[in-house]
C-alpha cells in the first residue's frame, strides 16, 4: 500500500476541520485511487483531526455547528472508506456501536447531539433516536443495531424517572447484561446512577467519549 | 380583553409556512442565519468587558437580531413548518408589546416596568429556587425562606421529586397530581409568610401542557399570578407550547415564557449567542404574546450563566433591547455554587450587578447549584440578589464593570469544579426557617466585600 501523500493528509484534514463534505470526499477518492489503505487514512488521518475537532469544541475555539458539519464531512469520507476496506473482503471495525437519545417526555437534545458528534469523531457508531425517546425504542433499538453502550440523555428533573424506567425495562425482559446503560444530562448525578443501577455516567461529552472507552476496554 | 386573533394568526402561520426540515432549520436557518448577521452588522464585544460600555454596538445587535428573527422564523416542531413575521411586522408588535404588566395583590401588588439602561428604578426581585428539584417535606420551608424576606417583591416555586411517595412521570395523572400539589404548597408558604398576595410564578412540575392546564384551575392560582413555559432551543414549538399559551390567554394571566439559548451552540461565541438572545426574547413577544421575555442563557458544560462570556453576550443583549425598545425583560440568575459557599454568593452579585445596569425589569432566582441539585438553594441567596440590585440601580455601566470583574475573580476559577454546597437543612433551621450562624456570617463576610468593590450595599435600598 502507499504511503500517504503528505498534501492528502493536509487537505483532508483541512476539509474535516472546515467541514467541508466535497473537499473531504474529494480527497479521499484520491487517496483510494493513490493506492493509500483506507484504515490508514482512518487511523493517521481522521481519528486524530476529529479528535482534534472534539477538543475545539470542549474548549469553545469552536461551536455547535462546526461541530456538526465536522462530523457530516468525516460521515462522507468514512463512507467511502469503509466501502474501499469492504471491497478488500475486510470488515469495518468500529471502537463500538452505541444507541442515544433523550428520554421519553424530555424535548432537550442538544448536549446528546454533542455527545453523539464527539462519539462518532472518535471512532464509535452512533445510533441516534433523537428526543422522547421511549423505553420500548431504546430496547428495540439496542436489539436490533446489536449495540455495545446505550445512553440515555435526560436535562429535567422531571424526566429524571424515565431513565430509571427504561433500566428497569432492560432487566424485565433479561437483556440487562448485555449492554452498558449509561444516564447524562444536566440533571444527572454520581447518586442518581448508583440509585437506578446504570453502569455510568459523565458530566460533559468528552468525558463521555472516556467513560465509553474505558467500559469497553477499547 | 382577550386578543385571540393574534394567536389564532400564529397558529394559522404554522399551518402555512414553508416546510423546512429541522436539520436544515437548525444549520441554516439558525446557525448560518446568525454568523451572516454577525458578520453583516459588524458584531465583535469588547472582550475586556463584561458590562457592555459601546452603545453603537447594542444597536447594531438589535439590528442584527431583528433582521435575523425574520429570515429564520420559529420552527413548528408539530407541522414541520417555519412560522415567519417579517421585520416590518415584528417592529409593529414590539411597539405594541405591553411596557408594564401589574402582579400580585394587596400590600404585595407590584407593577413591572420597562427600564433603561443605568435606570435608577430598581429592577423587580423574584425571589425563589425557580423551578429546581426539592422534597415534599422541604417544599414549604425552602419556599417561605425566600417569600419572607421583604425585598423579594414575587417568587417562583420549586419541582417536586415525588407525589404520594411515587416517581412522577410526565403525560401521566401523576403529572397532574404534582402540579395541583405544587399549587397547594406554593399557596401554604404564602400565607406561612403572611404575604398570600405576593405574585408567583407556576407551574414549574409541568414539563407537558397537562399539567399546567389542569392546575391553573386551582383556586390558589391567583389571578395576578404569573404564567410560564419554556421555547424549545433554539426558536422551536410545538403543540404542547402552544395549547399552553392558549390556555394562559383564554384565563387571561400574565404571560411570563422563558427561551434559554445554549452558549456554543447554534449560536456560537459571544456575539452569536448576543444576537441569538435578543432574537429569541424579541421571538417570545412576537410569536408567543409574551408580557414578560424571560431567559437563563445556559453553558452547555457547566449549566451556569455566570460566566465571563455568558454574561458579556448578556449584558449586550439586554442593552441592545432596552435600547431599542420598551419590552418587560427578566434573567433567572444560576449559578454554579450552592448555599454555603462564598462562589453562589460572589456569582449572583456579579450577575445581579450586571442585569441591573444592563436594563433588565425584574431578576429572578438565584437558581443556586446550577438548579439541578435536590434543595440545594435557600432564601438568604434571594436577600443578598436583591440588595445588590438595590444597591447597583443607578450605578453607571463603568462602575459596575468593576465590581463584577472584582466578583469575578473570586469564582471564575470554580465554576467548573461543581461547588455545590450544602442542603437547605443544614443552612436553616428548618422549623424556624431562619439561616444558620455560619451561614449568615458567609453573607455578611461577601457583603463587606462587595461594599470594598464599590457597591453600596450598606445605603438601604430603594
Amino acid at each position: 500500500m502507499a504511503e500517504i501523500p503528505e498534501e492528502i493528509r493536509e487537505g483532508l484534514s483541512t476539509a474535516l476541520h472546515e467541514g467541508d463534505e466535497e473537499a473531504a470526499e474529494s480527497f479521499t477518492r484520491r487517496a483510494l485511487d493513490d493506492g493509500v489503505d483506507p484504515l490508514e487514512l482512518i487511523k493517521e488521518v481522521l481519528v486524530p483531526t476529529l479528535t482534534e475537532v472534539g477538543e475545539n469544541f470542549q474548549e469553545f475555539r469552536i461551536f455547535l455547528p462546526e461541530l456538526m458539519l465536522s462530523g457530516e464531512a468525516a460521515k462522507r469520507a468514512g463512507g467511502l472508506l469503509e466501502a474501499a476496506i469492504e471491497a478488500q473482503g475486510k470488515v469495518v471495525t468500529t471502537l463500538g456501536k452505541v444507541v442515544i437519545g433523550t428520554v421519553e417526555g424530555d424535548i432537550h437534545d442538544i448536549g446528546q447531539n454533542i455527545v453523539t458528534s464527539l462519539l462518532s469523531a472518535n471512532g464509535f457508531e452512533v445510533v441516534n433516536l433523537g428526543r422522547n425517546v421511549k423505553p420500548s425504542a431504546f430496547l428495540e433499538t439496542a436489539e436490533s443495531e446489536n449495540a455495545d453502550i446505550v445512553g440515555m440523555s435526560a436535562l429535567m428533573t422531571t424526566t429524571l424517572p424515565m431513565q430509571r424506567r427504561t433500566v428497569k425495562l432492560f432487566e424485565e425482559v433479561g437483556v440487562r447484561e448485555k449492554y452498558k446503560l449509561l444516564v447524562g444530562g444536566g440533571a444527572v448525578s454520581e447518586r442518581w446512577v448508583n440509585e437506578i443501577g446504570a453502569d455510568g455516567f459523565a458530566p460533559d461529552a468528552a468525558a463521555a467519549v472516556e467513560l465509553c472507552k474505558s467500559l469497553l476496554g477499547v | 380583553m382577550i386578543d385571540i386573533d393574534r394567536l389564532t394568526d400564529v397558529v394559522d402561520r404554522s399551518l402555512t409556512g414553508p416546510v423546512v426540515e429541522e436539520r436544515i432549520f437548525d444549520l441554516q436557518h439558525v446557525a448560518a442565519g446568525i454568523q451572516n448577521t454577525v458578520r453583516d452588522y459588524e458584531v465583535q464585544a469588547d472582550r475586556d468587558h463584561v458590562v457592555n460600555l459601546d452603545d453603537e454596538l447594542a444597536d447594531r445587535v438589535w439590528d442584527a437580531a431583528l433582521d435575523f428573527l425574520a429570515s429564520c422564523g420559529v420552527y413548528s416542531k408539530d407541522t414541520g413548518r417555519v412560522i415567519l413575521f417579517s421585520r416590518d411586522e415584528i417592529e409593529r408588535l414590539v411597539r405594541a408589546a405591553p411596557s408594564q404588566v401589574p402582579m400580585g395583590s394587596g400590600p404585595d401588588a407590584r407593577i413591572d416596568v420597562a427600564r433603561t439602561l443605568e435606570d435608577p428604578r430598581p429592577p423587580l426581585i423574584t425571589g425563589g429556587p425557580i423551578g429546581s428539584p426539592t422534597p415534599n417535606d422541604l417544599f414549604v420551608p425552602i419556599i417561605r425562606s425566600y417569600v419572607q424576606e421583604p425585598i423579594v417583591d414575587m417568587t417562583c416555586g420549586a419541582t417536586l421529586t415525588s407525589i404520594a411517595g411515587r416517581e412522577i412521570r410526565t403525560k401521566s395523572p401523576l403529572e397532574i397530581l404534582a402540579a395541583w400539589e405544587e399549587i397547594d404548597l406554593m399557596r401554604q408558604a404564602r400565607e406561612l409568610a403572611g404575604r398570600p398576595g405576593i405574585a408567583t410564578t407556576g407551574i414549574m412540575i409541568s414539563v407537558s401542557d397537562l399539567g399546567n392546564l389542569t392546575a391553573s384551575s386551582s383556586p390558589a392560582v391567583l389571578p395576578t399570578d404569573l404564567h410560564t413555559f419554556g421555547i424549545i432551543s433554539e426558536l422551536k414549538t410545538n403543540n404542547d407550547i402552544l395549547n399552553k399559551l392558549a390556555h394562559i390567554l383564554m384565563i387571561e394571566g400574565v404571560v411570563d415564557p422563558y427561551a434559554n439559548p445554549i452558549y456554543g451552540g447554534l449560536g456560537g461565541g459571544i456575539e452569536g449567542q448576543a444576537v441569538l438572545l435578543t432574537a429569541e426574547l424579541v421571538a417570545l413577544s412576537v410569536f408567543f404574546l409574551a408580557d414578560c421575555l424571560g431567559t437563563s442563557p445556559t453553558h452547555p458544560l457547566q449549566f451556569q450563566d455566570t460566566g465571563r462570556d455568558l454574561m458579556t453576550a448578556t449584558s449586550l443583549s439586554f442593552q441592545a433591547i432596552a435600547r431599542n425598545a420598551s419590552l418587560l425583560t427578566n434573567l433567572t440568575i444560576t449559578p454554579v455554587g450552592g448555599p454555603g459557599t462564598k462562589t453562589l454568593l460572589y456569582e449572583t452579585i456579579a450577575c445581579a450587578v450586571m442585569s441591573t445596569v444592563s436594563g433588565q425589569s425584574r431578576i429572578l432566582g438565584p437558581r443556586s447549584a446550577t438548579g439541578a441539585i435536590p434543595a440545594h438553594f435557600s432564601g438568604l441567596e434571594a436577600r443578598l440578589m436583591g440588595e445588590a440590585v438595590h444597591a447597583a440601580a443607578g450605578l453607571t455601566r463603568e462602575a459596575a464593570e468593576g465590581i463584577v470583574q472584582n466578583a469575578l475573580s473570586k469564582y471564575e476559577h470554580l465554576l467548573d469544579q461543581q461547588p455545590y454546597g450544602l442542603a437547605f437543612p443544614e443552612v436553616y433551621d428548618v422549623q424556624s426557617v431562619r439561616p444558620k450562624d455560619q451561614w449568615l456570617k458567609m453573607y455578611e463576610q461577601v457583603k463587606a466585600e462587595a461594599i470594598g468593590w464599590g457597591l453600596p450595599l450598606d445605603a438601604g435600598s430603594k
